[in-house]
């Protein structure tokens, strides 16, 4: 028998969209996520209507994919981001295929972190946590930040980045290896500044 | 830090970035097997990253789009998705 589920616990959502339940659970976890995935979807694609139709896949995929959740191996929002990112990539190279990839400029030009102000859809309750998060990330290095934002955000492998940027693959490593440990590390402090 | 544990801390943050080649995944995936402690690490990157990716501004959504997920799902159900969703269920 399943236990009770607790509606703001994400690993309790997914544990009972898992077992078939699409109701009061499906509702809760889509109200937990589904902005912050649209967000992510619109930065990626830069198109509303794109964003609105992968959003709709990415959560019937995460509905599917439920019963595959493993939470020793990550936490409900890394697997749902991954989720969005990867459906959203699809979208990308789609894209390219039909419009080559003239479109394809670097993500930190068109959607840099923080450039959102004055958007009306932007919802007004945007929380401490994910202005604490951007003030956090505007810390990081440009030079980490671009290589993270190239690979992460338009699925480009080290040696894609190398080409794109005129560098060696071994930099276009060492950069995102410095730029991953430094996001490591802001975590616990960004954790620490919200309980202020 | 060895050798060794810096390049499986260097494929844990290519993989975590999406960056890792096919190669690369295959040497984190041999080495995760060697050493399950590497996938805290894995995770670690995953977790900031994921933090990055979700930092930006939430959306409305569509009011609509709900609707639209919650039909499609109930469309599946009950098909041969449903008993797949089973097999991994039990598996």
């Amino acid at each position: 028998m399943m236990a009770e589920v607790r509606p703001n616990d994400p690993v309790d959502l997914v544990a009972a969209m898992a077992s078939g339940d699409s109701g009061a659970p499906l509702n809760a976890f889509y109200a937990q996520y589904a902005s912050t995935v649209l967000a992510l979807l619109m930065k990626m694609l830069g198109s509303r209507e794109e964003a609105e139709d992968i959003l709709q896949e990415v959560f019937v995929e995460l509905w599917r994919r439920a019963p595959q959740y493993d939470s020793s191996r990550g936490s409900v929002v890394a697997w749902v981001v991954t989720v969005a990112r990867s459906r959203a990539l699809d979208a990308l190279r789609a894209r390219t295929r039909r419009h080559g990839d003239k479109q394809q400029q670097f993500f930190s030009e068109r959607h840099g972190l923080g450039t959102d102000g004055g958007r009306p859809d932007v919802l007004v309750s945007s929380t401490r946590w994910h202005q604490a998060l951007r003030q956090a990330f505007k810390r990081l290095d440009e030079d980490q930040r671009a290589v993270l934002e190239l690979s992460y955000f338009l699925g480009m492998s080290h040696s894609q980045i190398a080409e794109a940027l005129n560098l060696p693959v071994g930099t276009v490593k060492s950069r995102i290896l410095a730029g991953m440990r430094a996001l490591r590390t802001m975590l616990p402090i960004i954790h620490r500044s919200m309980r202020v | 830090m060895s050798d060794e544990k810096e390049r499986a801390e260097l494929l844990a943050a290519l993989h975590a970035a999406g960056a890792a080649s096919e190669e690369d995944e295959k040497e984190l995936q041999a080495l995760l097997e060697a050493d399950p402690s590497l996938q805290e690490v894995v995770r670690d990157f995953q977790d900031s990253i994921a933090a990055l990716a979700s930092s930006f501004e939430p959306l409305e959504t569509s009011p609509k789009t709900l609707g639209q997920i919650q039909k499609q799902i109930a469309r599946e159900k009950g098909g041969f998705l449903s008993r797949l969703r089973s097999w991994f269920s039990k598996s």
